[in-house]
Parts: C-alpha cells; structure tokens; sequence
C-alpha cells in the first residue's frame, strides 16, 4: 500500500525523460563513475592479480619491497598465497572473530535502532525524541575520537572500573578484548541504523497502524505484520551497510581489541605496514570482500525486490 | 509524513513501559555520553588518579601545548585546507551525475549506481593496500593530490546518492508550469529544481565534508609521514603525548562536526540522508 503511495511521491523517477536525452545523461553520470573506476575498480583488479602472483607490470615495485612474495607458476598465477594465509595459525581466529563481531554487533544495533524507531513511531513524544537523540550522538564524533574515548572509559583506570572500586566490586577491564571492539563497533554503527530505520518508519502512513489498531491487532501483530514489512527496504539497508562497515574497520578493533586474535581489518593493515607482507594482506582483503559481498546481495535483492512490487521494473 | 502525528495511543504508554524506557535512555546516556566526557574532561586537569572519581586538579596547560605545537598546528592547517578541496571536487564531478541519475534514463544507469555500491563493499583498509601499489607506480605516494584523492572515493557515494534523491524528488509538474508561464531553462533549473534539491546537496556536502574530515585509514596509509591531518596525528598523538594532549585535540577535532551537523541536522533527521541510499 505504501508502496503505491512512493510511487506517486518519486513517479519523476520512475519514469525519466524521454530517450532522446540519454546521451547526455550517460555522459553527465561518467565522473564519477570513471574516477571509482579508476582509483577502485583499476587497484583491485591489479591486487587480485597480485594475490594470484602477478607480480610484474604495476605491481612491480610493490613486489620488490615486500616479503614472502609468492610469484606465479603458470599463466593464470599460483593459489600459494591464498595457502600460506588459510594455513596461517592466525588466520583461522582472526576470521572467527571478524565474523563473530560483525554478526552480533549487527544484530544487537538494529535491534536497538528497531526499539526505539518503533518506540518513537508509536509511542512518540519527548522521551523518544532523547532517546533517538542521544545515539545520534556518534555522528558528530570522528572515528579516531571514539575509539579513543571508548578505551579510557573502560580501561583498567577508566570510570567503570573507578565508579564500581568505590562500592568494592573489581569490575574487569573490557579493553583488549573482543567485547570491547563489539561495544566500540555499536557505539560508532547506531547512528547510520537509527536514521535509516526511524526514517523507514515515519513513512508508513498513520491510517494503517490506526485501522489495524481498530481492528484490534496486537502490537506485536502491528509490528509483525505492518511496521516491519513496510519499513523493510530501509531496514536491510540498515543491516548491510552496518554489516559491510564493521567487516571492514580498522580503527576500533586497533584501538580496543587484544593483539591476537583480532579482526582481519587491523591484520591487513599490519601485514601491510609492519610486517611488510603486502600480497598476503591483499589476499585477507579479498576473503573479507567475498564475505562482504554476500552480504551486499542482500542489498541489491531487497532493492530490486521493492523496485518490482511498485512497478518501476 | 507529518513530525507531529505520531502520537498514536497504543497501549505501550503503561507505567511499567516508561520505567523500562527511563532506564533504557539512562543507559544509553553513560554508554554513548559516558566515554566522551570522560576523555573531555581529561583536557583540563592536571592528572588524574585511580580510583578517584574526581582529577588532582584543574590546569589549562595542555590547551597552550597544543597552540604552541609547530606539528599539530601543521595537522590542524592541513585538514582546513584539504578537506574543503575535496568537497568542491566531489561537488563538480558528482553534482552533474547526480541531476542525470535522478532525470534521465540512459545506458548503464543501474550498473552505475550498483557499481558505486559494490564500490563501498570491498574492506576499506585492504582498498587502501591496493590503492597504495598503484600509487607507488603513480608516483602519488605522499602527495597532496594522493591525499586528496583517497578522500574524495568516500565521498562520491554520498555526493552523488543523496543530492539524486533530492532532484527526483522535486516535481517535474513545477519545472513544467514555470516553463509554460515562460521561463528559461536555466532559470527553471536554478529557481526551482536546484533550489528545492538544496537541502539534500546540503546534506550530501556536510556528510563529504565530514567523511574527509574524519577519514584517517587512507589518509595515514598514503600521507604519512609527509603529509599529516589532524585525524592521522590522532594515532600518533594517542601513542606518544600523555593522554591530556589526545582530549585536547579531540575536542579540537570534534567541532567542525558538531557546527556542520547543526546546521543541517533538520534535514539529516528529515530523512534526506535515508532517501539517498535506496536504488530507484
């Protein structure tokens, strides 16, 4: 039903101007698209073929400056790098812990932006409004900042640890740990999620969730069978691009996590930098973006899904 | 939708659901204010001893560190500099394609704007790897242009997303009726698309200006050691200086966020953002 109603709002969209125009508009779209091509698309493909053991042409100098380089032995390129990283003791939790946090960092935020977006879409007023409020707070907050804050508040001296000493309990230190990198991940991940999601919810028209009210559905039932059905497109993209984020972040689990195991995200940077083993952090790159883009399925399939019911496909 | 309409009397409004709701916002409170006052306040003492809960004392001796420090004022020019370089530059080269996604059906246009996504899926910091080989065959390693460059990939998705959204949604029934009563086609385009669309290209700069303020992976990766922002000396500053000298800064670092989200957080909550990044 509302899905009628987007049409109507964004039915310019729908249906752009006449085919004569799309020369310009294939040209007008190009920039952009040629600068991710050429500074994302030209870099991976090269450290794909890196990873396989291409190691002349533009990967050249890299392969003079690393270690442990694993060069190709027939015209497609050698699996040996991808080996020596699945044979790495490291590898295996580290990729656990990735998966681990993603997954339930993930989950615990939009749970937590679905409350309170359907707190406030129900419910409203100045309680929901602090809420929603208050973990939009992350937003206004670098990175860098957060990750550092996060580690002093939960230190061995931080104030959980002060505050608890007090009323003699010895609180643990969380810093170190992957506990701490799951509590810093939600911190910085809430706002995206929020917006997303109570935006999602704003949009499904009172009249439903009233009629349905009359019509004596529970509020589970309401939630169940109105809230989150409409609200669903932004909701995965809620979850995807929370998901594709954490998969990939480097300054939290840097920041708060222990040395061994952490998330792949600081070892890539490690086996780049300090280690100087450039072909096998490219190689850790690509087992996170294939993870990454099972996950980005999900984006596509719910876009083109919601795309289908209205009719603009 | 309406802001003020959503007060439907639903039965959660209960006693026993507002304590729930009362408890959950205090927890929120310490976890996501907790950390944050708990670093500023390190910026004005003098030390601060375990287990106390309150410093040893209060000084505004770090603030004069700072302001005295040839490199991090360095860092603090750097970012004012680049990071405005960056959302001009986005702007020019996004803006345009922004108007075509929105108005014009063409040749590669979901490919387009899936391949900007899928753009966003590959890990950040393993991008960053292999940007920084192709950047030593550019000669762009430590470079201004370097830097500018890896800011500017964060941006695209939001200068582009959101602003496409913001032009589809003007009505094409407006431009049509101004064009009827007269009007040239530029002054349609500035008085009336453009100027309803600006609340979304507002919302897209502020979210690319702060994207670049804050980007730090790719900036440490490519800039360092010649070239360093104020996010990048972050992770030198958390490692070396004494904690006090860290909260200064992050103060420091934090305002351009808070004047910059002010400014356009109506639009911000009006769902500009959420608009933008959903494939039509």
């Amino acid at each position: 039903m509302s899905q009628s109603i987007e049409v109507t709002e964004t039915s310019d969209l729908a249906a752009p101007k006449a085919a004569r125009l799309s020369t310009l508009g294939f040209f007008m779209s190009l920039p952009p698209v040629l600068v991710l091509l050429g500074f994302i698309g030209v870099p991976i493909v090269l450290a794909f073929a890196f990873s396989l053991g291409h190691t002349s042409g533009p990967n050249e100098i890299i392969s003079l400056i690393g270690q442990e380089i694993y060069e190709k032995d027939s015209w497609w390129g050698t699996l040996d790098a991808y080996r020596a990283v699945f044979q790495d003791s490291r590898f295996g939790p580290d990729l656990r812990t990735t998966l681990a946090v993603t997954f339930i960092a993930t989950f615990l935020v939009v749970v937590m932006a679905l409350g309170m977006g359907i707190y406030q879409r129900i419910v409203g007023g100045k309680l929901a409004m602090v809420m929603i409020s208050l973990s939009l707070v992350p937003l206004f907050v670098p990175v860098v900042i957060a990750a550092f804050a996060i580690r002093t508040f939960y230190d061995g001296n931080g104030f959980l640890k002060s505050l608890l000493y007090h009323f003699g309990i010895d609180f643990p230190t969380i810093t170190m740990t992957t506990n701490a990198i799951t509590i810093g991940t939600i911190w910085t991940s809430l706002p995206f999620a929020i917006l997303m999601v109570s935006s999602g919810l704003q949009s499904i028209p009172d009249a439903l969730i009233e009629t349905a009210q009359d019509a004596g559905a529970s509020f589970l039932r309401i939630v169940r069978t109105i809230m989150i059905p409409l609200a669903f497109v932004p909701i995965v993209i809620a979850i995807t691009f929370t998901a594709i984020g954490i998969m990939g972040s480097f300054t939290v689990p840097y920041f708060l996590g222990a040395n061994q195991p952490t998330m792949l995200g600081v070892e890539i940077a490690l086996f780049f930098g300090p280690y100087n083993r450039p072909q096998l952090s490219v190689v850790m790159a690509f087992v996170i973006f294939i993870a990454a883009s099972l996950v980005a399925v999900l984006y596509v399939w719910a876009n083109v899904r919601s795309a289908k019911q209205s009719g603009r496909i | 939708m309406a802001r003020e309409s959503n007060k439907l009397n639903l039965q959660a409004s209960s006693l026993i659901t507002r304590s729930f709701i009362l408890l959950f916002i205090i927890f929120m409170a310490i976890f996501i204010l907790g950390p944050l006052f708990w670093l500023a306040a390190r910026a004005f003492v003098t030390s601060w001893t375990f287990p106390n809960l309150l410093p040893d004392g209060l000084t505004l001796e770090w603030w004069r560190v700072i302001t005295g420090d040839e490199s991090l004022k360095k860092a603090i020019r750097n970012s004012l500099i680049i990071s405005p370089i960056v959302v001009l530059a986005a702007s020019v080269i996004c803006l345009p394609a922004a108007y075509a996604f929105a108005r014009y059906k063409f040749f590669g246009r979901k490919t387009f704007l899936i391949g900007m996504f899928a753009a966003n899926a590959f890990p950040k910091i393993g991008l960053f790897a292999a940007i920084a080989t192709l950047y030593y065959t550019l000669n762009l390693m430590g470079t201004v242009l370097g830097v500018i460059i890896i800011q500017l990939l964060g941006t695209i998705i939001f200068m582009t997303w959101i602003p496409a959204a913001a032009f589809a949604a003007v009505p094409q029934s407006l431009e049509d009726a101004a064009r009827d009563a007269g009007a040239s086609k530029f002054r349609v385009f500035r008085d009336i698309t453009l100027r309803l669309a600006m609340p979304g290209i507002l919302v897209g700069m502020v979210m690319s200006f702060l994207h670049a303020f804050d980007e730090a992976q790719g900036t440490y990766l490519v800039g360092v050691p010649t070239i360093y922002t104020m996010p990048t000396l972050m992770y030198a500053l958390v490692l070396n200086y004494p904690a006090q000298i860290a909260a200064v800064f992050s103060i420091l670092l934090t305002i351009p966020s808070i004047i910059l989200i002010g400014i356009a957080r109506k639009h911000i909550l009006g769902g500009q953002l959420a608009e933008g990044f959903q494939i039509k």
